[in-house]
């Protein structure tokens, strides 16, 4: 904080005796150094200050440099001081430029929407897990939700990741190699696709985990104690005697028609 | 393309990469991400400890940014593996819509949906684009037509040959992968900065001097190369060439020089010239728009003349002291010019040293870069708050809007579609027109926004290779 020895001379300086500047220049000696002026100027109100008149100049600390030179002169009128921080929207001096219309801009602007829509739909939007709801109902063994054993939906290139980050599907590899041999024609004679896409999209996994397996499986199946998943759907099939797929209990009713959709996602 | 740092992002950047990563891949990935830009280079567990997420969501979330190159894994001694985000490539995301359209001008809508897919998917390889694009484009022709693979395999190898696209390096065998045989069919990514360079300049001959160049913006161009590689339709004469050629060598704002005379007239352009120019054109225009014009005048007069006091920026600019200064002391506060003291005497008394108002380029740009980097963020949260508050009568919209497409499909009466259409009120039609333009308000303001910041990322970076 400084004031300006001269100003106290002046009368009419009882109120705004006065005035702060933000943080000058850093240390150092050097020619032509740059000098920022980051806050506003602004005067403090004085309210203990104006009682004591004069005797300001002395040992209020002067100002590093010649007020005049930076344009301020004596006795002029200093914007008033700022009491408390800056409003949240301040309100602009000029009315903003209009963005540009036109069929560019349309264009554009409907590709923006569609792939914000796009991406949501895709396999790598990873949605939170569903929490349980409060009571377990008899529906929830018909419904199929998230990946089956909390891997990933989609298949990329392993080569190209590292291997820690495959989740592991096992669960008593033994037992599930006999199960799904003798199911496995039975269930490729009846005309169900998804069905039969669950079964490709487990096939595969199935073999990526079964090269590995035997390499890995004296050493993590320590490890991999917490990562185990449970790998629920046989044991669903072999259950239930209805097919999955046919079951909708009526609360996707109306969410699902996507496919068509020529309107910009909000 | 190059990637900051960590320890040099900074809160407004990290905010925004949270909220596009958050709008593209939904929470888990997001929380992985920002730890990851926030911290730099990590390993698996340490991640998973840190914020707190099960192993399995911590993988799968790496998955997705690793496939889509948002993060980098590289393998230390010992088989530990550690994960390293790049900031500004989740920055990239925003000019995704900006690429396809550029992409659609140049190579037309197969082009368009190549680079849509490939930006959508991260990497594929270039057998499942192109089959994923000729179905695409096979269910948009008429019955009967099929697209022909081929054609989408030219377009393809057309945008791999003007680096649109990129082929990703082959899978080295290293200990921590498979080690495998080089893939059939190239994966690919796609390469940024490159395109959208093009369309800005649009003079028409600056085109064609850009099209018989090398790479390297740097590099001259021969007069009868750029004759040549005209396109056909303009009918200029080597004559007239040569005129404009001078014409735009001698203007003041220096994009093209003349570097010799061999060949008719060696050309150049001047790209680091061209954008400095442009993105002290953004500086001026942002300072007018907040300003007004009397300042304007004044920051063109400090930027043309590079030192000036404070009495000669009132002489020069003919306006009044006072105001003079009003408006100096506004920009100085917002950091567009700045005060340069230049001693007379080597004690450096206040009273004998100039003060001079300047206005550093470099440093102006970078404050204004980081203003966009928050304004994106402010229009993104606004936007999404506007949905928020919205969303029970958006997702009302939806449900009618689908049952009376299905109600179409299966041929119902106009009587039955009009009951199910007056199902949202007149007041709440309102409110959903009112919603949607507000949304597209904001939606263009991004956009907008993001012009600004490729611009001015594009000078700083330029400026900074020079140094």
């Amino acid at each position: 904080m400084g004031s300006s020895g001269r100003r106290a001379q002046s009368a009419g300086w009882r109120k705004k005796s006065e005035f702060q500047v933000g943080r000058c220049v850093g240390p150092g000696v050097g020619e032509g150094r740059q000098v920022f002026l980051p806050g506003s100027l602004s005067i403090q109100a004085p309210s203990t200050m104006a009682s004591r008149g004069g005797g300001r100049g002395r040992g209020r600390g002067q100002l590093t440099f010649n007020m005049e030179a930076v344009g301020i002169g004596k006795g002029d009128a200093l914007p008033p001081p700022t009491l408390q921080p800056s409003p949240l929207f301040p309100p602009l001096e000029f009315h903003p430029v209009p963005l540009p219309a036109g069929e560019e801009g349309e264009y554009v602007l409907a590709l923006k929407q569609e792939l914000r829509g796009a991406m949501r739909q895709l396999p790598y939007f990873i949605r939170p897990a569903v929490p349980k709801r409060d009571v377990e109902r008899y529906s929830d063994k018909y419904q199929m939700s998230g990946p089956m054993d909390n891997a990933i939906d989609w298949n990329p290139d392993w080569r190209r990741l590292p291997r820690e980050l495959k989740i592991r599907v096992r669960k008593l590899q033994k037992e599930r190699a006999t199960i799904l041999l003798p199911k496995r024609p039975p269930k490729a004679m009846e005309d169900k696709e998804e069905t039969i896409q669950k079964l490709e999209t487990l096939e595969k996994k199935e073999e990526e985990v079964t090269s590995e397996e035997d390499e890995e499986k004296e050493e993590e199946e320590d490890k991999e104690e917490g990562e185990e998943e449970e790998y629920d759907e046989e044991e669903h099939e072999e259950e239930t005697d209805y097919i999955m797929s046919y079951f909708d209990n009526g609360e996707d009713f109306g969410g699902d028609s996507d496919d068509n959709m020529d309107e910009a996602i909000y | 393309m190059s990637s900051k740092a960590p320890s040099t992002m900074t809160q407004a950047e990290i905010k925004l990469c949270s909220l596009l990563l958050q709008e593209h891949f939904g929470e888990i990935v997001e929380k992985i991400g920002v730890h990851l830009i926030r911290t730099g280079s990590q390993p698996l567990r340490v991640i998973a400890h840190d914020t707190g997420t099960s192993l399995d969501q911590v993988k799968k979330a790496l998955c997705v940014l690793i496939h889509h190159n948002l993060v980098i894994y590289r393998v230390h001694k010992r088989s530990v593996v550690e994960y390293e985000a790049q900031c500004s490539r989740v920055l990239r995301m925003l000019r995704y819509p900006r690429y396809i359209y550029t992409t659609k001008t140049l190579y037309s809508d197969t082009g368009e949906l190549i680079v849509e897919e490939l930006l959508l998917n991260g990497k594929m390889t270039m057998s499942a684009v192109v089959k994923k694009v000729a179905d695409r484009l096979t269910e948009t022709m008429e019955d009967g037509k099929t697209m022909d693979y081929a054609e989408v395999s030219n377009a393809f190898v057309r945008l791999a040959d003007t680096h649109f696209v990129q082929r990703c390096p082959l899978v080295p065998a290293t200990g921590d992968s498979d080690p495998g045989p080089p893939p059939p069919a190239p994966t690919l990514v796609i390469n940024e900065k490159d395109m959208y360079l093009v369309p800005k300049l649009s003079l028409i001959v600056v085109l064609a001097v850009l099209h018989s160049q090398a790479p390297l913006p740097e590099s001259s161009s021969v007069c009868s190369q750029i004759f040549r590689s005209l396109p056909g339709s303009y009918n200029i004469s080597k004559q007239v060439l040569d005129q404009y050629l001078t014409l735009l060598a001698d203007d003041p704002l220096e994009f093209i020089g003349k570097s010799g005379d061999s060949g008719g007239g060696m050309y150049v352009i001047n790209l680091h010239k061209a954008l400095a120019s442009l993105a002290t054109a953004t500086l001026e225009s942002v300072i007018q728009e907040r300003f007004g014009s009397r300042c304007a005048r004044i920051f063109r007069l400090v930027l043309q003349k590079k030192h000036l006091e404070q009495k000669q920026v009132e002489d020069f600019a003919m306006i009044p002291a006072k105001e003079a200064k009003d408006m100096l002391y506004k920009m100085l506060s917002e950091n567009f010019i700045s005060l340069q003291e230049i001693p007379k005497t080597p004690d450096h008394a206040p009273s004998r040293t100039f003060y001079l108002y300047t206005v550093n380029v470099l440093s102006a740009a970078r404050m204004l870069l980081h203003r966009c980097y928050k304004s994106i963020a402010n229009l993104i949260e606004r936007r999404q708050f506007e949905t928020k508050e919205n969303k029970r009568l958006l997702e009302k919209s939806q449900r009618v809007e689908a049952i009376i497409a299905s109600m179409q499909a299966t041929g119902a009466e106009e009587v039955q579609l009009q009951e199910i259409e007056e199902m949202i009120t007149a007041p709440e039609r309102q409110q959903l027109e009112t919603l949607k333009r507000n949304v597209n308000k904001l939606d263009a303001s991004e956009i907008q926004v993001d012009e600004t910041i490729f611009l001015l990322e594009s000078y700083i970076e330029s400026t900074m290779k020079r140094q």
